[in-house]
This record gives C-alpha cells, sequence and structure tokens, in this order.
C-alpha cells in the first residue's frame, strides 16, 4: 500500500537532493589533504591580514598580508643588482646550499647511525662525544669557517651539515635501539647475516624514527641555510634579508621570510608524500588511510 | 629491488648536486697573472657609510688601479676582521673601536684609509642619542636608565657612555642592551628601552616621530674618523704596492662621494634597502680622505677608560 | 670486583673518544698563528679563569634556568598539541601547513620579531627557546600518536576504555618511546637556543658572554666557551637519561619480556 500522497512527496523530496546533502559535501572536501591544508593556510593568512588593518598588531611592524605578497611581487620582479641579487636567482642559491647540505647530513647520519646503533660498544664509546658536540650551536664556529673557507657557499653549507646530521642521528639511533626483540631472536635464529638482520630487523623498526629525523633536518637545514646566509653573507634568500632587514625594509623582509615559510611547508609535503610511499606498511599511515 | 633501486637514485642526486654546489664559487683568490687587473675580496657590511667604494667601483677608480674590487657583504667587524686577517678579504671596512679591539687581541690589522667621519655638525649629525620621554632632556638624565646600542663594546656604546660622561652623568650606571638599529624604533616606541642611539638610516626615522636628538658622534669629536678601510699587515708586507693602489683609489672614492652626495644617495638604493624618501633625506656621514689620528687617540682612551680592554689600544700600531 | 671493573670500563667508555679527539685538536692547532683558531693549550688556560668565577653565577645559572623554563614550557605545548594533532586526520591535515611554515622561520628572522611582541627580557628569550623546543617535541609526539598499534585501539574500544584513563594508560604510553626521543633532540636544540636568544637585548648569559667574547675578538675565552657549552649538553643529556630510565622503564621491561625463553 502507498503512503498517503503528502507524505510521498515530501519524502521523495528530502531523497532527491542527495547530491547537494550537506554531510556529503563536508566530506569531500574533508578528504583531500590538498583542501585541507589550503584551508589552514587561508586562516593563517586572513588573520594576519586582519590584526595589522585592525590595530592588535601595529602595522609598521607587522605589515599586513596584502602588503607582503604586494612586496613580494615587486620583488619577483625586481633584476639583478650589484649586491641585491633577484629573488630568484638567490632562491636558486639557497635551494643548491640547502638541498646539498641536507644530502650529505642524512645519508651520513643514517649510515653513521645504523653501524653505531647495530654496534653496543660503538653506541657506549660514542655517546659522551655526540652529547658533547650536539648542543654547540654553529654561531660559535662562524668566525674559525669564515677564515678557514671564506664567504661564499662552502661554510654555510658546513654548518648546516653540521646541525642536521644531529638530527637525523638521534632519530636513527633511537630506531635501532627500539627494536622488536621477536623479530631480532627470529633473525638469529634464522641465522641471518648482518647486511640481512639490518634490512629485515633494523630498518624496518628504525624507519619510522628515521622518517620523522628526515622530516626535523629538512627544516633544520633551511633553517641554518637561511641563518649562514645572514650572517656569513653566503649569496641566498637569507642575505636578500640581512641586507633588507639592515636598509628598514619591513614588506620586503617579511616577503622574503614568506618565502622561506613556503619552501618549509612545500618541502614538508614532499616529505609528508615519501613518508606515505616509504612506510606504506606501517600503522600510521594504514591506520588513516582506513578511516 | 626496490630499496637497491631507491638506494642508487638517492646517491645518484646527492652526487650531482653536490658538483653543482660545488662548482662555480666566489673563492678568495691571489692576484692575477701579470699584465692582468688583480683581484681583490673586500669585505663590507651594507650600510650608507660604504657608499664611496661603491661609487668608487662604479666610477672605474679601481679599474684605473688595474683592481678588479670584489665586495662581499658581512654583518659587522666581528666577521670581517677575522676574515681579513686570515687572508679570505684583502681589505675591509669596520668601524675604528674594533679595529683597535681587534689589533690588541692579536689580529695583525693595519688602517689605509679613512673609511667615514662625522657630519661635521654635532647638532645634526648621520648619528643621534635619541630619546622619547620629554623630560629626558640632556644626556645626564639618562644616568641610570637604559640605552639601546647595535653592539656591545662598539663605537655606539662608547658614544653613550661619554656623551652621558661629559654631561656629568654616571656612565656606569647606564644599562647598555645590544638591538639591532632596525629594530631601534620600535624598542623604543614601546618603552622597552629609555635612549636609543641611531645612525642613518634608522636616525631619520627616529626622527620623523618628533623625538628628541640629545648629541651625537659629532658632539664628542666633529672630526671623530668613525670607521676605517683595513687591511692585513700581511698584505702590507707581500704586497705593498696592491695595498698602495687600493689606497689611491679608496681615496680618490671617498673624495668623489664628499663632492656628489646626490650620486650618493642613488647608488645606496642600489646595495641596500633602504626606501627613496630616507635616501634623499638622511644626514650623509662625512669622507675625508686622511684619517683623523687624534681621534683615534680618543677612541682609544675610551675603550679602556670604560673596560672594553684592560690595556690600551697602541694606535701607531694599525696606522705605521 | 666485577662492579669495579664495570664502573672502571664505563669511565673509559665514557672518556676514551674525547681524550683522543682533544689530544688531536691540541697538536693540530699548537702551531696555529690564526688569532680565529687559538692552540688548545691556551684555550684550556683561559677556562678556569673565565668560566669558574662570578660567571657562573651570574651567567651560567640565568641561561639554564630560562632553558629549563622554556624546555618545560615545550614539553607541556608539545605533547597536549602532539595528542591533539596526532588523534584526528583532518587537524593534522589542517594545520600541519600552518606549523610547517612557522617551524621555516630562522631564528635570526624570528628575533626582532618576538622582541616587537614580548619586548627584550627574560620572557622573550624563554620564548625564542619554545619556539624551537617545541618542534622536535611536537613531530614526535604526532607521529607516536599515530602509529599506535590498531590491535590496541580497537581493544580500547571494545573494552569501553576512554576519555583520560585511554590517554594516559594507552595513548600517552604508547607514543612514549617516540615522545622521548623528541624530548632528547629538544634538549640540544634548546641549549643552542639558549645561545642564539641571548645575543642581542641582553645583559647577562651564556649567549651574551660568548657575543662580548665574540665582538672584543677574545678568541681564547669564545673557544673556552664553546668547551662549557660542550660539557653543559652532556651534564643534561646524563640526566635526561635518568629521567627517561624512569619514565620508559615499562617499554624496556615489556621489551625484555617479548624475549621469550625459548
Amino acid at each position: 500500500m502507498s503512503p498517503s500522497r503528502t507524505s510521498l512527496s515530501r519524502d521523495t523530496f528530502l531523497n532527491r537532493g542527495t547530491f547537494l546533502k550537506r554531510g556529503m559535501f563536508l566530506s569531500r572536501v574533508g578528504d583531500s589533504p590538498a583542501l585541507l591544508g589550503l584551508l589552514g593556510l587561508g586562516v593563517f593568512a586572513a588573520l594576519l591580514e586582519i590584526l595589522p588593518r585592525a590595530g592588535v598588531l601595529n602595522p609598521e611592524y607587522f605589515p599586513p598580508t596584502s602588503r607582503i605578497i604586494g612586496a613580494l611581487w615587486q620583488e619577483l620582479g625586481r633584476p639583478d643588482q650589484p649586491f641585491k641579487p633577484s629573488l630568484l636567482s638567490a632562491l636558486g642559491d639557497t635551494l643548491v646550499t640547502w638541498l646539498t647540505g641536507l644530502a650529505i647530513a642524512v645519508s651520513a647520519g643514517v649510515v653513521v647511525g645504523v653501524i653505531i646503533g647495530a654496534v653496543p660498544l660503538l653506541r657506549e664509546f660514542t655517546a659522551s662525544t655526540i652529547e658533547f658536540l650536539r648542543p654547540i650551536p654553529s654561531v660559535a664556529l662562524i668566525p674559525g669557517l669564515i677564515v678557514l673557507l671564506g664567504v661564499g657557499r662552502e661554510p654555510t653549507l658546513v654548518i648546516v651539515v653540521y646541525a642536521s646530521f644531529w638530527q637525523v642521528l638521534v632519530q636513527v639511533l633511537y630506531g635501532v635501539a627500539d627494536v622488536d626483540p621477536v623479530a631480532r631472536d627470529t633473525a638469529r635464529s634464522y641465522h641471518l647475516g648482518p647486511l640481512r638482520r639490518v634490512r629485515y630487523v633494523i630498518w624496518p623498526t628504525a624507519l619510522p624514527y628515521v622518517m620523522t629525523g628526515i622530516r626535523l633536518a629538512t627544516t633544520v637545514a633551511l633553517i641554518v641555510t637561511i641563518t649562514g646566509e645572514m650572517v656569513i653573507g653566503t649569496p641566498g634568500l637569507g642575505d636578500n634579508l640581512f641586507v633588507a632587514y639592515t636598509g628598514g625594509d619591513v614588506p620586503v623582509m617579511y616577503a622574503l621570510i614568506l618565502v622561506t615559510g613556503l619552501i618549509g611547508v612545500v618541502a614538508n609535503s614532499i616529505t609528508r608524500a615519501g613518508e606515505r610511499i616509504v612506510l606504506r606498511w606501517h600503522p600510521s599511515v594504514r591506520g588513516e588511510v582506513a578511516v | 629491488m626496490r630499496m637497491r633501486r631507491l638506494a642508487a637514485l638517492f646517491v645518484g642526486v646527492t652526487l650531482v648536486i653536490s658538483a653543482a654546489a660545488c662548482g662555480g664559487d666566489d673563492s678568495p683568490t691571489a692576484p692575477a697573472t701579470p699584465g692582468g687587473p688583480d683581484t681583490v675580496n673586500v669585505g663590507v657590511i651594507p650600510i650608507v657609510d660604504v657608499a664611496p667604494i661603491f661609487l668608487g667601483e662604479a666610477k672605474g677608480f679601481f679599474a684605473e688601479e688595474n683592481i678588479d674590487v670584489n665586495l662581499d657583504t658581512a654583518a659587522g667587524g666581528a666577521a670581517i676582521l677575522p676574515g681579513v686577517d686570515g687572508g679570505t678579504f684583502q681589505f675591509g671596512f669596520s668601524n675604528a673601536p674594533s679595529v683597535l679591539i681587534a689589533q690588541t687581541n692579536g689580529l695583525g690589522i693595519k688602517a689605509i684609509a679613512s673609511g667615514n667621519s662625522t657630519a661635521g655638525d654635532p647638532d645634526n649629525d648621520f648619528s643621534g642619542l635619541v630619546v622619547k620621554d620629554p623630560s629626558i632632556t640632556r644626556p645626564a638624565d639618562l644616568a641610570g636608565k637604559k640605552v639601546a646600542a647595535n653592539t656591545q663594546g662598539g663605537i655606539v656604546e662608547l658614544a653613550i657612555r661619554e656623551l652621558v660622561d661629559r654631561d656629568g652623568g654616571d656612565p656606569n650606571s647606564l644599562e647598555i642592551v645590544a638591538i639591532g638599529f632596525p629594530d631601534m624604533v620600535a624598542a623604543l616606541e614601546n618603552d622597552q628601552v629609555d635612549a636609543i642611539f641611531a645612525v642613518e638610516p634608522t636616525l631619520s626615522a627616529a626622527k620623523a616621530k618628533g623625538w628628541k636628538v640629545l648629541g651625537s658622534f659629532a658632539t664628542i669629536d666633529p672630526d671623530m674618523t668613525v670607521a676605517l678601510y683595513v687591511t692585513s699587515s700581511r698584505l702590507a708586507e707581500e704586497n705593498p704596492d696592491l695595498v698602495a693602489r687600493f689606497t689611491r683609489a679608496i681615496k680618490k672614492s671617498l673624495e668623489y662621494a664628499q663632492s656628489h652626495p646626490d650620486e650618493v644617495r642613488e647608488i645606496v638604493g642600489t646595495y641596500t634597502n633602504v626606501p627613496a624618501e630616507v635616501r634623499a633625506n638622511m644626514t650623509l656621514p662625512g669622507w675625508p680622505t686622511e684619517i683623523d689620528s687624534g681621534s683615534l687617540d680618543t677612541l682609544a682612551d675610551l675603550i679602556v677608560k670604560y673596560g672594553i680592554t684592560d690595556t690600551r689600544p697602541d694606535v701607531s700600531a694599525i696606522l705605521s | 670486583m666485577r662492579a669495579v671493573l664495570s664502573a672502571l670500563r664505563r669511565v673509559v667508555a665514557l672518556l676514551a673518544l674525547p681524550v683522543i679527539l682533544l689530544l688531536v685538536w691540541w697538536f693540530a692547532s699548537a702551531d696555529s698563528r690564526t688569532p680565529a683558531m687559538p692552540p688548545l693549550k691556551r684555550i684550556l688556560g683561559v677556562l678556569p679563569d673565565t668560566w669558574f668565577g662570578e660567571r657562573l653565577t651570574g651567567d651560567v645559572l640565568p641561561s639554564l634556568i630560562r632553558l629549563t623554563e622554556g624546555y618545560v614550557a615545550a614539553l607541556v605545548i608539545g605533547i597536549v598539541a602532539g595528542v591533539a594533532i596526532g588523534s584526528s586526520r583532518r587537524v593534522r591535515l589542517v594545520v600541519e601547513p600552518v606549523l610547517e611554515f612557522l617551524r621555516a622561520i630562522p631564528p635570526p628572522a624570528l628575533v626582532p620579531i618576538l622582541f616587537l611582541i614580548a619586548g627584550i627580557g627574560d620572557t622573550t628569550k624563554i620564548l625564542v627557546i619554545i619556539a624551537g623546543c617545541v618542534w622536535p617535541i611536537l613531530l614526535n609526539t604526532v607521529e607516536g600518536v599515530r602509529g599506535v598499534d590498531p590491535v590496541l585501539v580497537d581493544t580500547c574500544r571494545t573494552y569501553r576504555v576512554g576519555g583520560l584513563l585511554r590517554l594516559r594508560t594507552f595513548v600517552l604510553r604508547s607514543a612514549s618511546p617516540q615522545i622521548v626521543t623528541g624530548a632528547r633532540q629538544a634538549l640540544s636544540v634548546g641549549i643552542i637556543l639558549m645561545v642564539i636568544s641571548e645575543l642581542k637585548a641582553s645583559t647577562d648569559g651564556l649567549g651574551y658572554t660568548f657575543e662580548q667574547f665574540q665582538t672584543r675578538f677574545q678568541y681564547p675565552q669564545m673557544w673556552s666557551g664553546v668547551l662549557i657549552l660542550g660539557l653543559i649538553g652532556v651534564v643534561l643529556s646524563v640526566l635526561f637519561r635518568l629521567v627517561e630510565s624512569r619514565v620508559l622503564a615499562w617499554h624496556r621491561g615489556q621489551r625484555a619480556a617479548e624475549r621469550t625463553p625459548l
């Protein structure tokens, strides 16, 4: 028996607009990492536009987002000048220094970390040295480095590698130490050689730690690159930043900070993507996908 | 399989990037082949004071002396002077007290020319001790208060203490905090300090707020040599000809800058980010060609008077 | 006898490599004529006078106090925020880019901004320390929370373990090995930032003293400061290890128990 006419049309009406149903729209946005990320950044940018305009932050020292973007646009159009390389050329310099230093630090950190971590004797003997060298700020090394290596890319590269190496090393050491004893014993009973053991036992347990270490080191390397460029004068975004700061050009200064921040965001997205591939099997990635 | 391929890719990328990074850098070079110009690295700070060397380079004064100048920015004397001593830079720019202190502490530095001096007029200099509070009318009123200098133990700190001392206040009661020039205006505006000692272009920004200037470098000595161009004693010994040629070129540049202020204001815009309106109106420092050794003696006295070093710097050691 | 030998072995392990490195440094720098890299002999010579006098209480102590305050604050903020962000995929995806943006701002650029917001006193220095320390803790906490054993998630749900109990006994416990890694990283980052925060706008502290030595070209004293920083790092890491062994005692026990006698 079909329901009365009025109720039928009401039911049909309610069922008809399924593609416009509120929950479904949100869930479409709510699944996309890119859109959610942009939402977060958008809110942040809007906040930094409103607060200076409303007077909560002094616009003289905290220009609103629109003014910063205006300055960025101008900088992009500015050609190379004797002491102020163009933005793109500075960006290129920073990227090369940063990525080179990062690559060296990560490879060295992983290799040294796995070796030390796998051999308890080495770990014991190197522990005090690692703890001594880790907290030494690169600022301390700069005068000596300038004398030894000049003011080009080399001294900045050295401090970038120095600072990032420890981040990776410590994470790898912790990761290697956290090996699941069952897996370790299984490997032993199957008489797996050291190389096999590293590949099948140590590496998978350490991998999440290593990926976090890479994520940490990526940003640390970027920060130290810019710092080196600011203090030593190595060509790059930091050098331009220093010149802008010294000249009192606040919008350009923030524009360069914006570029640095965006590099950090992009770098993080890339490492996260890499993580998703490498740690496909790990609960942190699997669990989220299931949800 | 995949791990091995990933690893190989990783190593390959690392090698390529390293190769790209290590090529084409600007490491210090010794004088080039005879007949060709000598390439020199000069460490400078990207401020108004070094306009002459930029101007001179643009006008070809250095090329005339067969020198190819490579200007490198650094954050300050603390980075430049060890570089000069170590050979990274053949020449450098630094404020005068830092040169004296460096020499006292073992760096082999020689002054070859004046960097810049005051604008000559105590009431209208390129530097100034600025206060916001109208109840502070003279330097002595600052006794016991917080004053901002750009670094510890530099010419700015010496100037602040000396201005207070000469006005009858206790210079040792001052609390000197190091704040970068660009941050000084905000610090004074927010009452984080009671006074600031700034130079152009920060000074213009401070004056634009309607704040009062109580004194300057010129108040202490209108002929004060504020900064110097230096070289290492080693280079002066090994290649006196290069040093002599460079000195001639820089003196010519100083002279040109002193008589062509408009060109100075223009070239400042090419190596700094000072906005055009500020550049047009700011007070320029003076650029005499000769070092005023009397003022260096005064600075040496102040250095030991205010405890920056234990022994009085030997002025003749940097001038000989 | 065994105990003595074992203690002796531990001392040897602690000192062997540093001593070798120091000897290498000593001989390599002995003839150094570069002022910026003085002979180790001179550095060690000035060390006692420079640091073991009134500097210890007047500069080192205030610095360490600020470090402790900043570090503890970073720990609290990092763990709380980390748990919140790690527990929800959506929250993480929205918030992460903004956090990564902020994380990438270098301290020399951040410090003047913080001066504007928080003045030039101790608060800003502590904020600088927090601004750097929070990241290793936050990131590691997020990853630790994300990586909890899904079987245990289901177990909690089945037994209706929720709220604070679930947080305390399950989430935090599961994530604690990674949280501790983050805390470990944050310690040395903290020491570095402690120095950086005091380079400008300071009237006391290790960083302030460091800057003084640099601007006055007193390199032996500056390098002695570097050695002191390293020593502080070692001492703090030993203290950390002691705390860590208490906090992670359950983890070690569990790992040991998982080693079946068969």
